[in-house]
């Protein structure tokens, strides 16, 4: 007995030890120094330094969620101090402003004539301030400066650098993202499916027969009648229970243009357009569609979606991230399956997506180094983009044992890869059928984990990353949809002069006319509709629209 | 004064109740093994959806973790029936670890839906929880009476030693390293490689008790076999005079 016990206290002293003395918890650096950035370890690609330093007046939006590591401020940050110490740029932030407050303050800086030698703005801003002489040209020192991986990402997203392009000249940087992460698809409680014996969905009529069933047949199981075939919100369009791929399922593409007949039309005036809505009118009369989604918004849909009485939704491919993964708040073997959205006749549906320029970098006209801004960007293009080496992630992005600290919102400088969800997910989905994760890079690595966990040791909460990224998930659809299943916004230009001023007004019409018309309205508010647009302005947009797209074959 | 306790074997007669619960436990330690990887290997090669694999899985634990559930609580009720003293209690507890395959597949709708505890977005890992606590709980208890049972076989006693470290390693890193993947350190390559190692752990929690029972029969049977030989040794020495 007496060598049972010692040993027992031997290995519990032992294990103890190496509990403790296992791992220790690296300690994130606080420090400002030069040295302890340790830029001179790394391996890093740097253009030409200025000497001596120039000067950089900028200004930026800091979001309330950014937080910085101790002396650490947006004046005096890794960036900055990468920005000096290696480029020989000094940064001077003029002011900094939340992100919600950002467009207006710029406004208001710029009418005052305090204008940053580089800023961030939208197409539309960027028109304008264009339009007043006040943006560089950039076209002459993108030609000369621009390194090969700047202008790989760049040309990715095809229509990214013509949406900085006006009347030929390259006015801004766009920063750019994967226009066709922005497509519908159509999202559904493959739970429910099983458990009501349902098949997965191949046409319109399925989504309808779908979404009945959802209604009536209680798939929560809770012997309330408290469900809801598709969810959608009052703000019919965007990332999260929209209704744009329940269109798209009838050949019909609201809000965007597209070609017909050989020219471009908007998607919302088209007769596509009818069947659709008279379809969502009767889903809402038999009780499929919330009967207060005309004043839901988006928090409120998500509380629908965790409470587990929303059975279809259509959104983006990142939906399971949020807010689908509430869903198992209640239910842990809730699962949600992306499929292809479903079309009503024998004709392939195409998801609508957007080209995703939403930011673009510019200079101010005069300023003497128009160039830097090219330099920063290939310093982050060269060094940082696809950087596999985790002393260069831990110091510019943010180390793993700071989550919440995340560094590269201290730059204005942040272009993202179009294609690499697109690259990502089919390499990870290689690795996962080879069952070999080792050409992956650290982030696809710990995707494979997290997919190998869902398959190999039942942790359902792993589902989300199963449904985007994993085998038959929404990015091998997405995948689909860039080659032959989609139906790209051909109007990605800064808004022409009649669109700038009239199409908020139409836009609000054409919300009221669908959300009236889904609540039971009749259908001939849509014809209605039709002609005020064309004759509210719609008819001067449609010219320069078409005028546009002559110039910017 | 140190007090001299007769040895004895685990089972008086026949060791073939304790042969055969760890037999069993072997078994389906293998098949749920196979199972899982054969599935798993088609789900990720996308031969097979998700939910699809989450189906046909669930359907498997449901019926072999109830066929196995069954015949190891008859194994362990026979083993202790058969034995006597503390090793009667030791595996009269462990019959309670026979719960935990019949469980298997069944302890989300058990816990979530009809008790109606909240999950707090790690329903799976709770439902694993609890499955694995049916299971250490009770087998841990088992082989330490066995352990520290005075009257037992030294090799016994170090063989069931082993069977709690056994038990106690396969029942919790692998919880560990959910946790540490899902709450702490999400993202962190060093947790990445324990998910690959944990899950092989996870493979390993019905076998490796189950031989562990093998290896105590086979102890004690030879144990037994000496003893046999022993006593009769003296009546031959004097037969022979």
């Amino acid at each position: 007995m007496k060598y049972i016990v010692k040993t027992c206290l031997i290995l519990i002293v032992f294990a103890g030890l190496l509990a403790s003395c296992g791992q220790p918890a690296p300690e994130v650096s606080e420090t400002t120094s030069t040295t302890m950035d340790g830029f001179d370890t790394l391996n890093l690609t740097v253009p030409d330094k200025y000497d001596p330093p120039i000067t950089m007046e900028s200004v930026m939006a800091v979001d309330a969620t950014v937080k910085f590591l101790g002396d650490n401020d947006i004046y005096n940050n890794v960036w900055t101090r990468a920005y000096s110490q290696l480029l020989g740029i000094d940064m001077d932030y003029q002011w900094v402003a939340d992100g919600s407050m950002f467009n207006e303050k710029l406004g208001l800086s710029i009418n005052s004539g305090q204008i940053p030698d580089m800023f961030r703005v939208t197409p539309a801003q960027m028109q304008l301030y264009y339009e007043a002489g006040l943006l560089a040209d950039l076209t002459d020192v993108y030609e000369q400066e621009a390194s090969e991986n700047t202008r790989d990402v760049l040309n990715q997203n095809p229509t990214a650098l013509k949406a900085a392009t006006i009347d030929g000249k390259l006015i801004g940087i766009p920063l750019t993202d994967a226009p066709v992460a922005t497509a519908s698809l159509l999202w559904v409680r493959q739970d429910w499916m099983d458990q009501l014996g349902i098949a997965a969905p191949t046409s319109i009529a399925d989504v309808m027969e779908i979404s009945r069933r959802f209604t009536e047949e209680d798939p929560n199981g809770n012997g309330v009648d408290d469900t809801i075939g598709l969810c959608i919100t009052q703000n019919l369009w965007g990332a999260v229970a929209s209704l744009q791929g329940f269109f798209n399922g009838y050949h019909a593409y609201p809000t965007i243009w597209y070609e017909k007949e050989g020219s471009l039309v908007y998607g919302s005036v088209q007769p596509e357009m009818r069947e659709a809505l008279l379809a969502l009118q009767k889903m809402y009369a038999e009780g499929q569609i919330d009967q207060e989604f005309g004043v839901k918004d988006i928090n409120q849909v998500t509380e629908t979606i965790a409470q587990g009485q929303c059975g279809m939704q259509f959104g983006v491919w990142w939906n399971p991230y949020h807010p689908l993964n509430l869903s198992q708040q209640n239910d842990p073997t809730a699962f949600w399956t992306a499929f292809p959205i479903p079309s009503v006749d024998d004709q392939v549906a195409k998801s609508q997506y957007t080209s995703n320029v939403g930011a673009l970098l510019v200079v101010r006209n005069g300023y003497e180094h128009p160039e830097a801004l090219i330099r920063m960007v290939n310093f982050w293009t060269d060094n940082i983009l696809d950087s596999e080496d985790d002393e260069i992630r831990r110091i510019f992005l943010g180390d793993i044992e700071a989550p919440d600290v995340v560094l590269y919102k201290y730059t204005n400088v942040q272009l993202w890869e179009p294609d690499a969800t697109l690259i990502g997910g089919k390499k990870l989905r290689e690795a996962l059928a080879s069952k070999d994760p080792s050409g992956l890079d650290l982030d696809a690595q710990w995707r494979y984990r997290i997919i190998q966990a869902y398959f190999e040791q039942g942790i359902l909460e792993a589902w989300v990353e199963v449904a985007t990224n994993g085998p038959n998930g929404a990015v091998s659809i997405l995948e689909q949809i860039a080659v032959d299943r989609g139906m790209m916004n051909q109007f990605y230009g800064v808004p022409t002069p009649a669109m700038a001023e009239k199409m908020p007004t139409l836009q609000t019409m054409e919300d009221v006319m669908i959300t009236k018309v889904i609540m039971g309205d009749s259908i001939e508010l849509f014809d209605q509709f039709v002609e005020d647009w064309y004759q509210l302005g719609g008819s001067e947009i449609v010219e320069e629209v078409n005028t546009w797209a002559e110039k910017n074959q | 004064m140190k007090q001299i306790v007769e040895k004895r074997p685990i089972l008086a007669n026949t060791h073939l109740p304790l042969i055969l619960l760890g037999a069993v436990m072997v078994v389906y330690g293998l098949l749920t093994a196979v199972m899982n990887t054969w599935l798993a290997n088609r789900a990720m090669s996308g031969l097979i959806t998700a939910p699809v694999y989450r189906s046909r899985l669930t359907g498997f634990e449901q019926t072999a973790g109830l066929v196995t559930g069954i015949i190891l609580l008859v194994m362990f009720l026979l083993t202790a029936i058969r034995s006597s003293g503390r090793v009667r209690t030791a595996f009269a507890i462990g019959a309670v670890a026979a719960l935990s395959p019949i469980l298997a597949g069944r302890v989300e709708g058990l816990l979530f839906n009809v008790i109606g505890i909240p999950t707090m977005g790690a329903g799976s890992v709770i439902a694993g929880a609890v499955v694995t606590l049916l299971f250490f709980l009770p087998m841990s208890i088992l082989f330490i009476i066995l352990a520290t049972g005075r009257s037992m076989p030294r090799g016994v006693r170090w063989i069931s030693l082993v069977g709690f470290l056994v038990v106690l390693v396969t029942s919790f890193y692998p919880i560990y390293v959910t946790v540490l993947a899902f709450l702490f350190k999400p993202g962190d390559p060093a947790v990445g490689r324990m998910i690959q190692t944990s899950t092989q752990v996870i493979r390993l929690r019905f076998l490796l008790p189950g031989l562990v029972f093998l290896l105590l029969a086979w102890i004690s049977t030879r144990f037994s076999q000496q003893q046999t030989e022993q006593k009769a040794a003296p009546q031959s020495v004097e037969q022979g005079e």
